[in-house]
């Protein structure tokens, strides 16, 4: 079977599946109910005092309910996965299959909440006042450069942390990836060239943490369709209003004031950081021969990255990481977010930053321990890694002042180990007894 | 902020190109924010006489650059108006003012506006004002940041697009 059929046949299974589950995830009691007693306390009378408890001190609620796990996921709808502007509810689909991720590999209760709403300003008053629900917000699939101003408006009114996976997440694995790829490689971050080609919601979230990680700005190329970004470029003005998270790019990378095309951000640079087009040949093998000895390529596009694996190894490259699951190092933000949120809720952080991102990516790189070539990143089946980057976001949370529910390291990664695998045995549990139905028979 | 070494002095005619690129890349930006302000294509000729004429007119317009070595980082350029029945009697309006995107954040606008604050006194003006698309907040937040306030405002329409 080749890569289309494989993908028409998985595009023909999830839309039987679908409708055969209607729906991938579910609420459930977490309390004992034996008889209609029990309602006495969990409902009516005695539910009324424990609202009285918050009213008297809303932080409360982050005590007395399951705020405390619940993460909202909020979307517009307008970039969703590779097919773009669908709609709220077209993105419902895939928002319950992150909401099915988080609760699976974080533990978390998850919310999906496709929004229909267009304007950014009304966006940001609808998940404000959704607040009061939620331990945290996971934004997703919204486009670029909205989803720049959504975030920063969002974390800088909410009171509990705003991510948007795209940017944020995207751009904590990255680093992960690079931080063994230099250590393999010999390199440091400060000496160390850099082009970033495609300037999306991931990239340029990306060039932001990898300079608060220790990368010099001048050392760091961007691309995008219409070539390098360099401070003279007749658009530059426009980007000030349109896009000033690229604009502030503009004005501190590029050091050498390279302009013109992709091939010349890439001659003489150790590392390539691709999500752009996903077309083989969108980097062309004979521009890896022009890099620096030991050369780092991330083609990150999906479902086709901008150079084939081989091709790039063929032509120079020593570590290669993709999109895809079926290539050796795959950069992918589920390797992120559930760890990352489970330790914002366990410290019932007030907020995230790139400070904590940058300890999160180095901890899913240690995770890897003596990392190869072709093993750069964690896989998505190592369970352990989601409680250990938990307690060191958690930990971070509590050093950056944000922490609610201060602990130290251990006693997160407790908490979070005993979530995550409790969470586990329950769904794992509900299949053996067939409350989740085993999947169908589908012709094929 | 960094500082941006360099100096301010009075645009000359042998600056024209540099100026000329830098203004064409103001005015464009304007467009994009009213189409009122779309610019005209094809030949600049015109453009290009207007500021040389502004450049050695001394008496109606002052026209600053502030450069480092022969690179030009910033230009302003404002013209001396004559208020008929107000006091004082005379203003000076800043109509472009444009610093290269490789010189921002270092003071250079500071630079030139301290030039031109010294050539007023020369000249014993008192008042300064500062035109610009109403849409162009950034313009909007660095003047008032610098103590101006809102003095006009100009409304406009284009009566065959408009027929309200």
């Amino acid at each position: 079977m080749n890569d289309g059929e494989r993908t028409a046949r998985f595009n023909r299974l999830a839309v039987e599946y679908s409708r055969y589950y209607k729906g991938k995830i579910r609420t459930l009691p977490s309390v004992p109910i034996n008889s209609l007693k029990d309602f006495s306390y969990w409902y009516t009378p005695g539910v009324s005092e424990v609202s009285m408890e918050i009213k008297r001190n809303p932080e409360e609620s982050f005590n007395l309910t399951g705020r405390w796990n619940s993460v909202g996921i909020v979307t517009d709808g307008t970039r969703v996965l590779g097919i773009g502007n669908v709609g709220p509810e077209a993105a419902m689909p895939v928002m319950e299959g992150k909401a099915m991720l988080f609760n699976l590999l974080g533990g978390v209760n998850a919310i999906p909440l496709p929004l229909r709403v267009s304007d950014r300003d009304h966006f940001i008053s609808v998940v404000k006042a959704l607040e009061p629900s939620f331990g945290g917000f996971n934004l997703e699939d919204i486009e670029s450069p909205k989803c720049f101003y959504v975030l920063k408006e969002l974390q800088e009114k909410l009171t509990i942390p705003a991510w948007h996976d795209d940017q944020l997440g995207t751009a904590c694995i990255i680093l992960a990836g690079l931080i063994n790829s230099m250590r393999i490689t010999g390199r440091k971050a400060q000496d160390t060239t850099l082009t970033l080609v495609g300037s999306g919601a991931a990239n340029i979230a990306a060039a932001h943490l990898l300079i608060e990680s220790g990368f010099e700005p001048k050392n760091i190329i961007m691309v995008d369709s219409k070539g390098i970004l360099d401070k003279e470029r007749d658009d530059l003005d426009s980007l000030m209003f349109s896009n000033p998270w690229k604009y502030e790019l503009a004005l501190i990378t590029n050091g050498e004031n390279r302009k013109g095309t992709m091939e010349n951000a890439i001659k003489g640079t150790d590392i390539i950081v691709s999500a752009a087009k996903a077309e083989p040949g969108t980097i062309k093998n004979e521009w890896i021969g022009e890099m620096n000895n030991d050369a780092i390529v991330f083609a990150l596009a999906n479902p086709l990255p901008e150079i084939w694996p081989q091709d790039a190894i063929d032509n120079g490259a020593k570590i290669v990481a993709t999109g895809r699951g079926d290539f050796p190092n795959q950069i992918n933000n589920s390797l992120v977010f559930p760890g990352v949120f489970r330790g914002m809720l366990d410290a019932r952080s007030r907020g995230v930053n790139f400070g904590i991102m940058v300890k999160a990516a180095q901890e899913i790189a240690n995770f890897v321990g003596a990392p190869q070539p072709d093993r750069i990143v964690p896989s998505m089946e190592d369970w352990e890694l989601y409680p250990q980057v938990a307690s060191t976001v958690a930990r971070a949370a509590v050093d950056e002042g944000f922490a609610r529910k201060p602990d130290s390291k251990e006693g997160y990664l407790k908490t979070a180990r005993e979530i995550i695998s409790t969470n586990r045995a329950m769904i794992e549990k509900s299949m053996d007894l067939g409350f989740i139905r085993k999947l169908p028979e589908v012709r094929e | 902020m960094k500082e941006s070494s360099g100096t301010v002095r009075k645009a000359r005619e042998g600056d024209i190109d540099q100026f000329m690129s830098m203004i064409l890349r103001m005015k464009k930006l304007n467009g994009e924010f009213d189409p009122l302000f779309r610019t005209r294509e094809g030949d600049d000729t015109p453009i290009r006489d207007y500021y040389l004429k502004c450049i050695n007119d001394h008496e109606h317009f002052i026209t600053l650059v502030a450069v480092k070595k022969d690179k030009i980082m910033g230009l302003v350029k404002a013209e001396i108006r004559e208020r008929i029945s107000y006091e004082p009697s005379k203003e000076l309006r800043i109509i472009d003012l444009y610093i290269m995107p490789e010189f921002r954040r270092k003071n250079v606008g500071n630079m030139l506006l301290s030039a031109i604050y010294g050539e007023m006194k020369k000249l014993g003006i008192k008042i300064i004002t500062a035109e610009f698309p109403s849409l162009n907040l950034i313009a909007l937040n660095f003047y008032e940041k610098i103590g101006y306030r809102e003095v006009t405002s100009v409304y406009g329409k284009n009566i065959e697009e408009d027929s309200d």
